[in-house]
């Protein structure tokens, strides 16, 4: 409807010229004066409007000129030409042959300094695609430039497809359109890597050529000229061989992943080289008088401004030279520590890998490649292993359930092996979108996370049916064992470690405020890590009368004495360290009520809410959880009442109580045979608790208006409590 | 007609043709929905449906498409889709409806 009689005069109409056939056009009628003379006629604060057309309506305009809101403003109001690619070539702007050395240094590291802001979250249009080279590389005579453009083409083409396929991202993670730009595709991987491979084994004969020969007489050019042959050629080679670890990634066999490894070890090795040539390349021509962008051959920011999407103008800030180098060396260790995972067969040490990878809060690209790596294309855990069979050792190795266990009746019974197998699948999607959850951001798994709880409330109940039909039918078989709990105790931990994970990840996020510590750490130390130790030693315990049973049937069959040996109990590391972290929750509950007794935590005024809504508000995910029940705030209020001791203690007292626990949780993790660096983290939180505590409880400034600090430099969950 | 003004602001019920402040109401609501061609100051020629209009001539065009300026060679080509776009009144340089969507106005256009 837009200009449709435009549009009728001249089919071709909207190609090159348009404002030009406007003018001309005789349908247009100058009116500029009758209605800014019929505006003025209106009352202040009217608005003359359609009836379907409101001030609602009118709110969601985007305002033109304001350089908040109107992207194209800004094209439009520098001193120069933004020339396109082939525009460039035309006006002699841009050069596509005989580029220097310097010159082709500089282009090359401006793109990965593009590169890398693509990656951490800004549009292809204002980063990569800022450098005209790539919008159509067949222009580009100059073979190590158009070898250059092609591969950094490629790399952004496959990145994309794993982020995309990973989708372990939001908006503010990672911009996957391309606005049509074509990514290369007309050209083969292998064709790429080999003509990246040919320009580099002709620099490094450039380089020996250059290389000074003992006795010979050195000048200084010729010395310059080497350094700049041997910058280039580092420069092309880690493209290439980034290129190669990507495309080998999206190979299937599992072998690919230890080769990627070694490509993207031999890449870092490139680097310190790269970072001490930077300063060979051209810099970019800063003309800040006129208050425009740092002009780059080769580069306009401006370039595609009309392609960005009409709504506010975002800009994208491209990181500097000097630390283009240190955020691919951070990269690529990444890009290493995924191809660890495949080390990893268990699946609750898999689920600890994602944890723990997370905790870094890693670049989306490497969470996309370890999600890839994980769950290959064939929907099989690493390529080979079906998700079945991971839950399936999974649950041997915590609970070893009968009906599992090779030994048992239960094992080749058909209707038994129904019931787990149908438990089994009905467990892979949850679990695999566990894994998905926790290479989301950190922000957006802990909202995931509670989501994920409805699931897993519907493999509880159905674990505990299961459970219930096993042991009925192994009562008829073999009445000396049991079948109690056992799938269900396993999901009952995975549903405690999520709703661990959810409450202590609000720290993390610095979500709560300082006066609801409280009721999260008593619901952490009181219930949840109560909860947790209690189904760890169930499972211990159901693995022990499985091994029992299992060495009474060996001793049975030969008269040999089995070698009594005491083993380290498998899940033994995790009860401690819940044990640690229960006295830490403890000990952060009473530090936070004492202090409240005394006055030092600052409330709201409760006048719109109430720390009941509050309350609800903290645990309202924990609604879709069966077992363990939630703790309604009543109930909390009634439970955490200290008037039911008698006398009721004081706030030195609860310093004391807390100062025990602080002291619990050092004794605890001094005794950890190999102490992790967890674990470490939580001593330097503790040892200094423990100090302060005392001093409280001994009245230490007992009269100080000073609220206390909280300091969780040291860990994410436990703070340093600190008075001045 | 004047129902839809009620709401923003007051407006005089009486239908008297004299009143110049009703002349220019019917004259501007005669322009609603129709093709709309403003220039502002920048240089940039904006075309989208006229919606919205008050005292300071502040106008919003729904459907809003946007052209670069005339003089600038290069960098013509295809409009920018911009949809709904406010044009604060001093930035509009020119307004230019269609010929044919005048048919119906009084009061506008050459023939006046």
């Amino acid at each position: 409807m837009v200009m449709k009689s435009a549009v009728d005069d001249d089919d071709a109409g909207w190609g090159l010229g348009i404002p030009e056939k406007m003018r001309n056009n005789a349908n247009w009628v100058d009116i500029t004066h009758e209605f800014k003379g019929a505006c003025k006629e209106l009352n202040l604060g009217e608005l003359l409007h359609d009836k379907l057309f409101g001030l609602f309506e009118a709110m969601s305009a985007i305002e033109m000129m304001d350089p908040k809101m109107d992207a194209g403003m800004i094209g439009n109001q520098v001193n120069r030409k933004v020339l396109n690619f082939e525009q460039a070539i035309k006006e002699g702007a841009i050069k596509v042959k005989d580029l220097s050395l310097p010159e082709l240094i500089g282009i090359i590291d401006t793109s990965f300094c593009c590169l890398i802001t693509w990656l951490e979250g800004h549009s292809l249009a204002q980063t990569v695609f800022t450098c005209l080279y790539v919008h159509n590389p067949d222009l580009i005579e100059e073979p190590a430039l158009k070898a250059f453009a092609l591969g950094i083409l490629k790399v952004c083409d496959i990145a994309r497809e794993k982020v995309n396929k990973a989708a372990v991202f939001e908006e503010e993670d990672f911009q996957a359109m391309t606005y049509g730009f074509k990514m290369a595709n007309n050209v083969s991987d292998l064709r790429v890597t080999g003509m990246l491979k040919d320009v580099e084994d002709e620099l490094q004969r450039k380089v020996k050529s250059t290389r000074s020969r003992q006795g010979e007489q050195r000048n200084p050019e010729m010395e310059q000229e080497h350094q700049q042959y041997l910058a280039l050629f580092n420069r092309i080679k880690f493209t290439r061989l980034l290129l190669t670890a990507l495309i080998t990634f999206t190979k299937k066999e599992t072998s690919s992943v230890g080769e990627a490894q070694k490509l993207v070890v031999q890449a870092a090795d490139l680097l310190s080289a790269m970072n001490s040539s930077i300063q060979h390349g051209i810099q970019s021509q800063n003309d800040t008088t006129k208050g425009d962008h740092p002009i780059m051959m080769g580069f306009e920011p401006l370039v595609n401004q009309r392609l960005l999407p009409p709504t506010f103008p975002r800009y994208a800030k491209i990181i500097k030279r000097e630390d283009m180098v240190a955020y691919f060396s951070k990269l690529i260790e990444r890009i290493k520590t995924v191809c660890d995972v495949i080390n990893t067969t268990n699946l609750h040490g898999i689920l600890d890998f994602f944890c723990e990878f997370s905790e870094q809060s890693p670049c989306v690209l490497s969470r996309s490649l370890l999600q890839t790596t994980f769950l290959i294309d064939n929907k099989k855990v690493f390529g080979t292993h079906l998700m079945q069979d991971m839950i399936k050792d999974a649950l041997r190795y915590f609970v070893s359930p009968p009906v599992l266990s090779y030994k048992c009746c239960l094992f080749n019974n058909h209707q038994a092996k129904d019931y787990s197998d149908s438990f089994v699948t009905h467990c892979s999607r949850p679990f695999c979108s566990l894994i998905q959850i926790h290479g989301h951001n950190r922000a957006r798994q802990r909202d995931k996370l509670g989501h994920i709880l409805e699931e897993f409330a519907t493999l509880q109940d159905e674990a505990e049916k299961v459970d219930a039909a096993l042991h009925s039918l192994l009562m008829k078989l073999e009445p000396q064992r049991q079948h109690l709990a056992c799938l269900g105790t396993w999901i009952l931990y995975h549903n405690l470690r999520i709703m661990i994970q959810y409450l202590l990840s609000g720290f993390e996020l610095e979500l709560y405020s300082m006066h609801e510590y409280y009721y999260i750490y008593w619901y952490l130390s009181e219930f949840l890590y109560a909860w947790l130790m209690s189904t760890l030693s169930r499972a211990d315990s159901s693995q022990m009368a499985e091994e029992r049973i299992t060495e009474e049937q060996v001793k049975g069959r030969s008269s040999k004495k089995t070698k009594k040996k005491k083993k380290v109990r498998p899940l033994s590391k995790e009860i401690t360290m819940s044990q640690a972290y229960q006295n830490m929750c403890a000990g952060m509950y009473k530090t936070m009520v004492a202090l409240d007794m005394d006055g030092k935590v600052r409330k709201p005024q409760f006048e719109l809410d109430s720390e009941q809504v509050r309350y609800e508000h903290r645990f309202a995910p924990f609604n879709s959880v069966v077992t363990p029940p939630p703790v309604h705030y009543i109930q909390f209020k009634e439970m955490s009442d200290l008037r039911k001791y008698n006398p009721p203690p004081g706030s030195a007292d609860l310093y004391m109580a807390a100062s025990k626990h602080f002291q619990q949780a050092k004794l605890i993790l001094e005794n950890v045979p190999c102490p992790d660096p967890e674990v470490n983290r939580i001593l330097k939180v503790a040892k200094p608790n423990i100090v302060v505590t005392k001093l409280l409880a001994g009245g230490h400034k007992k009269d100080t208006k000073v609220l206390p600090e909280f300091d969780f430099s040291a860990h994410k969950y436990f703070p340093v409590v600190k008075i001045i | 007609m004047a129902t839809m003004i009620e709401e923003n602001g007051p407006s005089t019920h009486e239908h008297s043709h004299a009143s110049p402040s009703s002349q220019a109401r019917q004259k501007l609501e005669g322009l609603l929905n129709k093709n709309m061609k403003i220039r502002m100051t920048d240089g940039r020629t904006l075309v989208g449906l006229f919606l919205c209009t008050d005292r300071d001539c502040n106008v919003i065009l729904g459907s809003a498409q946007e052209f670069l300026k005339s003089t600038d060679t290069f960098s013509q080509g295809e409009p920018r889709v911009l949809g709904l776009a406010m044009i604060p009144g001093h930035h509009v340089v020119s307004i230019e409806v269609e010929a044919d969507s005048l048919e119906d106005t009084h009061g506008f256009g050459p023939n006046h």
